[in-house]
């Protein structure tokens, strides 16, 4: 018999059970659809994550006080102090660390900041003036502080949009006077708006020249994190070398088990960020799978009912003349072209609706959110259906 | 030369451990070209007897010849092939299939079978047309009346004009009228073709139809007689 006939006398057999072929496929291109969205925003989130990452620079390393938590009982918390302006001043020096382009500190300030009563919960950096080119944050009204200010422990303010819509509506805010913490602040510049960066939102912040952060403010002299420049990508690991011996030198660290510091390459980052989001990936992809896993069953379910509910149509296709294999060949080319069409529509309804969850997504949130066509979960979901 | 010879046929069914004779010992053959009627008690082994003949069952023991060829020379290709061109069913229940047209089938062997695929429109147009059925090609199988579906099923078995039609109580879901219409076409295949067929039937009205008459008991042939 041609492979045509087979055809034939299957898709004879799908259209003379309509209803149970439709549900059957139904259900594949739900379990299908299901895997492809699960994936597409994963690897979207992924790639938005990435993508942040990467843009503060490829080239970029953080100096972070104590040694790398791998535990709940080695938190970092033990060295806090270990950072202080003549480790900057050491990391700075070009016979230290000649491949280092800039380095810049930074210290939380915890507070709020107030208006003529009106107050807001920013998050506030005593930092340096590099700290705007390092983040690629270039102020869009007035201009970020000097290194003259930060020398003189200048009162002066960089603001996000957030704490310039909540504490100033829409009156200018450049050259009034905040209060943070009981002192007065001079505002000289408004940030983009660029919504979460990293851990922090950059429309919530409020940059001050970290001298004045330890003079007014806090009281402490050390830092949180130094972020330093590489001269570009492949110097990175050179200057994680001489960041790691310069400050060995300075605290008299001979064993570096006993670091007091540790640093974080860019590299380190999305490797732990893709091994996040690999494991919700994962997750979410082995529900989908499970629901997958169940639609398969149901129509191997469906698959034996109808063998046994269509023992007469057997019984008179033998009694016509047809082989065991053409029994066989019927039956299997029936499953088949269910998977089949149901793959087929399963992938096109997952593509079609990853592509609008990205747009929705993008939308709603105001990000940049990358569609990006599952191809594996379609493999996958049409490998595991047929 | 007859064409079905049966000797010392038995069929045992086995069920949970207890055995069940449905035939316990039938000889008898058929020349080619006759009318034979079945008959017998619900349970004696008519319909055993006619899935043996039809290959669609094996005996437990005895032999069998269809054409001169003992059953057991038969591979299970060759019995699919004999089923297909040799030998034609009429089942009680029509056995059509649902939601397809008469057309397609009255078609349905001709797919299994080696006739061209140009050939086969023809072929089962002419045969819904011996069943008087023309007006109907494109009809809806579960559409018609009973008569109507029985016609279709004997069409289905015209298509390959097979020696041999098995008839298992043709009429027996139909009314007088439509019973006899359908015995009226086995016997014109019969007369003019020179079909070779056998009934089964339980109503001697039908009997009256065929030639011979085989009766059954208990799975053993107790009468045969010619009419």
């Amino acid at each position: 018999m041609s492979p045509l006939i087979t055809l034939k006398i299957a898709a004879t057999g799908l259209r003379a059970n309509k209803f149970r072929s439709i549900l059957t496929i139904l259900g594949i291109v739900i379990g299908i659809t299901a895997i492809m969205l699960v994936m597409a925003v994963g690897s979207g989130a992924n790639k938005l994550i990435l993508s942040q990452v990467q843009g503060i620079g490829s080239n970029m390393l953080v100096v972070v006080p104590g040694q790398e938590a791998k535990g709940p009982s080695q938190f970092s918390m033990f060295f806090i102090d270990s950072l202080k302006e003549p480790e900057v001043k050491a990391l700075r020096s070009k016979a230290n660390v000649p491949t280092a382009i800039d380095v810049t500190p930074w210290q939380i300030v915890p507070g709020s900041i107030s208006y003529k009563g009106e107050t807001f919960q920013p998050t506030t950096f005593g930092t340096t003036e590099q700290f705007a080119e390092v983040m690629s944050l270039n102020p869009i009204d007035g201009r970020f502080f000097t290194e003259d200010e930060v020398q003189n422990r200048a009162n002066v303010a960089v603001i996000g949009t957030n704490v310039k819509e909540e504490l100033f509506g829409s009156a200018t805010a450049l050259e009034e006077k905040v209060k943070i913490k009981g002192t007065l602040f001079r505002v000289v510049g408004i940030l983009p708006q660029k919504g979460n960066m990293l851990f922090f939102n950059v429309d919530d912040l409020v940059a001050i020249p970290y001298t004045s952060a330890e003079t007014y403010l806090t009281g402490k002299s050390y830092f949180n994190e130094i972020i330093v420049r590489a001269e570009n990508e492949s110097l990175v690991d050179r200057t994680v070398y001489d960041i790691s011996l310069t400050l060995r030198e300075i605290h008299g660290i001979t064993n570096t088990d006993k670091d007091d510091f540790h640093i974080h390459t860019q590299k380190d980052l999305v490797d732990r960020i893709g091994l996040i989001t690999g494991i919700m990936t994962a997750l979410l992809s082995s529900i989908a799978a499970i629901s997958l896993i169940v639609g398969g069953i149901g129509i191997m379910n469906i698959m034996l009912v109808s063998v046994t509910e269509r023992t007469r149509e057997i019984g008179l296709r033998k009694a016509v003349g047809a082989t065991d294999g053409n029994i066989m060949g019927q039956f299997l080319l029936e499953a088949m072209l269910l998977t089949g069409i149901g793959g087929i529509l399963g992938v096109l309804g997952g593509a079609l609706l990853s592509f609008a969850t990205s747009l929705v997504l993008s939308k709603m949130l105001n990000i940049s959110w990358e569609f990006t066509f599952p191809l594996n979960a379609a493999l996958l979901g049409i490998g595991v259906s047929s | 030369m007859p064409l079905i010879t049966l000797h010392n046929i038995e069929k045992i069914y086995k069920t949970d451990g207890a055995e069940t004779k449905a035939l316990a010992g039938v000889s008898f053959s058929i020349e080619k070209g006759e009318f034979t009627a079945l008959m017998g008690q619900s349970g004696s082994g008519k319909s055993t007897l006619l899935h043996i003949i039809g290959f669609l069952d094996e005996q437990s023991s005895g032999t069998y010849s269809f054409e001169s060829k003992i059953s057991a020379d038969y591979g299970a290709k060759e019995i699919a092939r004999v089923r297909n061109e040799r030998i034609g069913f009429v089942f009680q229940s029509f056995n059509l299939l649902a939601q397809t047209s008469v057309l397609e089938n009255v078609k349905l062997p001709l797919l299994y079978s080696k006739v061209k695929k140009a050939e086969w429109n023809e072929r089962a147009c002419a045969a819904i047309h011996a069943v008087g059925l023309s007006h109907r090609v494109s009809h809806e199988s579960s559409k018609l009346s009973g008569g109507e579906k029985q016609r279709t099923a004997i069409a289905r078995v015209l298509v390959m004009s097979p020696a041999l039609i098995l008839a298992d109580e043709p009429t027996g879901n139909l009314d007088s009228a439509s019973g006899k219409a359908v015995m009226d076409i086995l016997t014109t295949l019969n007369k003019e073709e020179g079909h070779t067929i056998i009934v089964i039937t339980h109503d001697t009205n039908i009997a009256r139809y065929a030639h011979r008459v085989l009766t059954i008991s208990d799975g053993l042939i107790v009468a045969d007689t010619q009419q």
